[in-house]
């Protein structure tokens, strides 16, 4: 099961109704309305606990996602770039979130650098479809993930800090 | 076009999305680092921030003197500094300091740790109106208590202040803490009024106060105000109300029981609730003339009555019981002080027993009574003897006491016989003792007593026994003068008066007994003279007698002069003692009825004697038997100079004399004797007388040593015949009775041939 923080991050997030796809047109829309709703949401309340940790952007499509995501450790901040795809099979398929960056330095990571989230996102995910969206893929997949392996790469000296990335 | 305005508004939504991310996130701290942060920043002085209790909150100066102004308000205007700190969770020491800052406005105040704002001591004064329109008073005091205030504060920043525009009320002149409302006085007074005008008796403040439910200040500042018909005794607490009516119903029956008794009793008056009765009496009888005793006080008008029963008493020669005049309230010794006061001016003529008045007069008609049965017991006294018997002891005991020794004593006896006389000589002058008066009696014999001390030798002061001897028993004069008391109820007086009349009796009676006895003294004395004489005389004869004789037994050769000695002193000797004796024994009052004494009565009698006498007489007895003329001499000379008496000198010429009547004596005797044998004595002894012109005393055995003696004296034949009768005497003495007749016959040839002889032999001479 997750941990007691990442539950009440979840549970903090606005369910989403809409099961679409991509290729379900309008109902797509729907669905892409919710889930910016929801990300919004959840933005909103990471700031508010002071606790931002990724920038996510879309194409117009709503089918392609990109963005950065961070974590901050002993005072440091270690920057990464994010991207991933929307499946043909979402909602019942979770995306695969993916760190081109780290490809290769973990072996919590799959080819491509798409990330190996843990035995329990799965049916977790599968057992909250369609309620699950993106904002939750991020809390639930990618957060506890990076908690988990930055620090362990950082220490292997796998990952380094850059000073001054391009960061604002 | 329900696509694009979807499109649309997912494009909206990225924006709000991409805006969402992009907006700055709230810098969350922890409390930790603000704690720190806070800290540093106090410590460079860069904020001034006060901390509340809990750690919490931060606070400004500014901010804190806004949050106590808003509690205060909120509290009404009064809030207690501690509840404050309590309140805003702000420690204490920052509320007062911030305190001091709100209080420079001059508009709060803090009092007793409380913030006090000017309205809620306004609203406070409006509580107080209220409040003493409600009760008609008010106290400081008591807003003190309900008000947690301090009681100047009330008083100067409250009531005075408020008084006349909040407070509605007036302020107690005399007591500046009590409020009162107008109504309220005129009630209490009306109340107190109504309580005075109800009261009959003293009654003290405080039960009023307490009935009235009233204060005492306020009760004594109204009082005056009330013209109430009463006094007050007194300004305090304790003090009693005394109504005018009871005051005047107090006076009345005062002065209605003095005016009908004339007397008061200072009980009576205690009862009636006045508590300095003597003080009160001097005041409401300032003008009359009263007398303060003990227990009550008496008018003039009752000494009057007494003075007049005195004088009328006095007058009627009888007597007076007080009891009867006076109020029955009299204790005894009030009764004899009056009495005493009374009695002064006249008390010669009044004699007082408890209280009853005795006059002089009566008294002595009492003692008149008395006088017969005086009289006779003082003359049954000294006829008795016990009257002597007791003055002789008294004077033994003094003599003793004043340590004489016996030998001396009849010195001082004969002083006392002087002195005896002496006084019954003064004594002789008032015989009509019956007559004098009490007083006068009892003086002289005091006066007497004290004579007779100053006279005692020693003259130390030798406590004696006031002895007096009673002639007059009390018995006898209760007897006598029982019967007069009872019948005038007296009887109860009966042992008093008796005994006061007993002294005077027994006095009289003494004196009468001593006169009496003075009188026999006197002749007791003058018979003692005469013995004396006498005896003198008689022991003067005596031992010229036995001088005269021992010169005859000079003439005998000594080897016989023992025998004739021995017979002297054995006759002529005892002679002298018993003369002695009788006499000595007249001086001691011991009493001799016989004219001669046997030896053993002379033994009893020289035992009895007193040692004055006695010393000198058994040396003299012992020397009779002593043979020893020279002795005999020296004893009877002491024994004559201790009786004091006198030898008289011998006389050759009276001495001729008296052996020429001895001679004639004998002859004489001689001529009358019919006894052979005392004739033949006789005879000898005249011819000794004759022969040698001195007389012999011899016994009969010794006359024929005398026959015998006269041989060479004689003629041979009356001789002859001497021895011859000589001869016949003896045969007759021994004869038998058959053969005395004849001799007898014999002796009478012979006897008248014998005294013719001696005639004869007288005549040849």
């Amino acid at each position: 099961m997750v941990d007691e923080g990442t539950r009440k991050t979840l549970s903090s997030i606005p369910l989403l109704q809409t099961k679409a796809g991509p290729r379900d047109k309008e109902l797509w829309v729907n669905r892409l309305k919710e889930e910016y709703q929801a990300l919004i949401k959840y933005v909103q309340n990471n700031k508010e606990a002071d606790n931002d940790w990724f920038r996510l952007e879309s194409d117009k499509t709503g089918t392609r996602w990109f963005g950065k995501c961070w974590y901050i450790h002993n005072l440091l901040k270690y920057e990464f770039d994010l991207e991933f795809d929307i499946p043909i099979t979402y909602p019942t398929t979770a995306p695969e979130i993916a760190l081109p960056s780290l490809d290769g330095k973990t072996a919590k990571m799959y080819r491509g650098g798409k990330i190996c989230l843990t035995d329990h996102f799965k049916p977790l995910w599968a057992r909250n479809v369609p309620k699950f969206g993106i904002a939750h893929a991020m809390a639930l997949g990618l957060g506890p993930w990076l908690a988990v392996e930055i620090p362990e790469m950082i220490q292997k000296g796998v990952v380094t800090y850059k000073e001054k990335t391009e960061e604002q | 076009m329900a696509p694009a305005t979807d499109w649309e508004e997912i494009k909206r939504l990225a924006a709000d999305f991409q805006k969402a991310q992009l907006s700055s996130t709230a810098q969350r701290l922890s409390e930790r680092n603000c704690v720190e942060i806070v800290t540093k920043l106090i410590e460079l002085k860069l904020i001034d921030v006060i901390f509340t209790i809990n750690g919490k909150e931060y606070l400004t100066s500014q901010q804190l003197i806004k949050e106590i102004k808003d509690e205060l308000y909120v509290h009404g205007g009064r809030i207690n500094v501690v509840d404050l700190a309590k309140e805003l969770i702000v420690d204490l020491n920052q509320i007062n300091n911030h305190v001091a800052e709100i209080i420079k406005g001059k508009e709060v105040q803090l009092v007793a740790g409380n913030l006090i704002t000017p309205y809620y001591l306004e609203k406070i004064a409006r509580e107080i109106n209220e409040k003493l329109y409600l009760q008609g008073q008010i106290t400081i005091g008591e807003l003190t208590l309900q008000y947690d205030l301090p009681a100047e504060l009330l008083q100067s920043s409250v009531m005075e202040k408020y008084l006349g525009k909040i407070i509605f009320g007036k302020q107690d002149p005399s007591e500046p803490r009590t409020f009162y409302t107008e109504e309220y006085i005129t009630r209490t007074k009306a109340k107190i009024r109504g309580a005075l005008m109800g009261l009959l008796k003293p009654t003290p403040v405080t039960v009023i106060v307490n009935h009235c439910n009233l204060s005492d200040r306020l009760f004594l500042s109204l009082f005056d105000q009330i013209n109430a018909t009463g006094v007050l005794t007194g300004r305090q607490v304790g003090a009693l109300y005394v109504p005018s009516c009871y005051t005047k119903s107090q006076n009345d029956w005062v002065l209605n029981f003095y005016k009908q008794n004339n007397y008061l009793e200072f009980d009576a008056l205690t009862r009636l609730g006045i508590s300095d009765p003597k003080g009160y009496i001097k005041r409401l009888f300032s003008t009359e003339d009263m007398t303060f005793l003990s227990s009550c006080v008496i008018g003039s008008q009752i000494k009057q009555q007494l003075e007049t029963a005195l004088d009328e008493c006095i007058a009627s020669k009888s007597y007076l019981d007080v009891v009867s005049l006076l109020p029955s309230v009299l204790s005894d010794m009030d009764i004899e002080n009056i009495l005493d006061a009374l009695l002064k001016n006249n008390s010669k003529s009044t004699v007082l027993f408890e209280n009853t008045v005795f006059s002089t007069h009566f008294l002595d008609s009492l003692k008149q009574l008395c006088m017969p049965m005086t009289q006779k017991n003082a003359e049954a006294v000294v006829k008795s003897g016990a009257y002597q018997q007791f003055y002789l002891e008294k004077q033994l005991s003094k003599s003793a006491d004043s340590g004489q020794s016996g030998h001396v004593d009849h010195k001082a006896e004969r002083r006392e016989e002087r002195r005896r006389k002496a006084a019954s000589g003064k004594g002789g002058g008032g015989t009509q003792g019956r007559e004098t008066k009490t007083k006068t009696v009892k003086k002289h014999p005091r006066s007497k007593q004290v004579v007779n001390d100053a006279d005692s030798d020693d003259g130390s002061n030798v406590v004696r026994k006031p002895d007096q001897l009673e002639v007059v028993s009390l018995e006898d004069v209760e007897n006598i003068i029982k019967g007069a008391l009872e019948s005038e109820g007296l009887d109860d007086l009966l042992v008093q008066v008796a005994e006061y009349l007993q002294g005077g009796l027994n006095l009289t009676a003494l004196t009468i007994a001593k006169e009496t006895a003075d009188k026999l003294l006197q002749d007791a004395s003058l018979n003692r003279k005469q013995t004396h004489s006498s005896a003198q005389d008689k022991i003067n004869i005596l031992v010229n007698d036995i001088k005269l004789y021992e010169k005859g037994i000079k003439s005998f050769p000594s080897d016989q002069q023992v025998q004739f000695i021995k017979y002297l002193l054995k006759t002529l000797g005892s002679d002298i003692i018993c003369e002695f004796c009788k006499y000595a024994a007249n001086q001691c009052n011991l009493s001799v009825q016989v004219e001669t004494l046997s030896v053993e009565q002379k033994n009893k009698i020289i035992n009895d004697l007193t040692e004055e006498y006695k010393k000198p007489l058994t040396a003299l007895n012992a020397t009779i038997s002593d043979q020893n003329m020279e002795l005999f001499y020296q004893a009877i000379d002491t024994c004559l100079s201790d009786f004091g008496m006198i030898l008289k000198k011998a006389d050759k010429k009276k001495d001729k004399l008296l052996i020429q009547n001895h001679r004639e004596k004998l002859i004489s005797e001689l001529e009358a004797c019919e006894d052979p044998a005392l004739s033949l004595h006789l005879a000898v002894l005249a011819i000794f007388t004759i022969a040698t012109q001195s007389m012999l005393h011899c016994s009969g055995r010794q006359v024929p040593t005398v026959i015998s003696f006269l041989k060479s004296l004689l003629k041979q034949e009356d001789f002859e015949r001497l021895q011859l009768c000589h001869e016949l005497v003896g045969k007759y003495l021994k004869a038998s009775d058959e053969e005395k007749p004849d001799l007898e016959d014999v002796l009478k040839t012979e006897m008248p041939i014998l005294k013719n002889m001696v005639q004869e032999i007288k005549k040849y001479k």
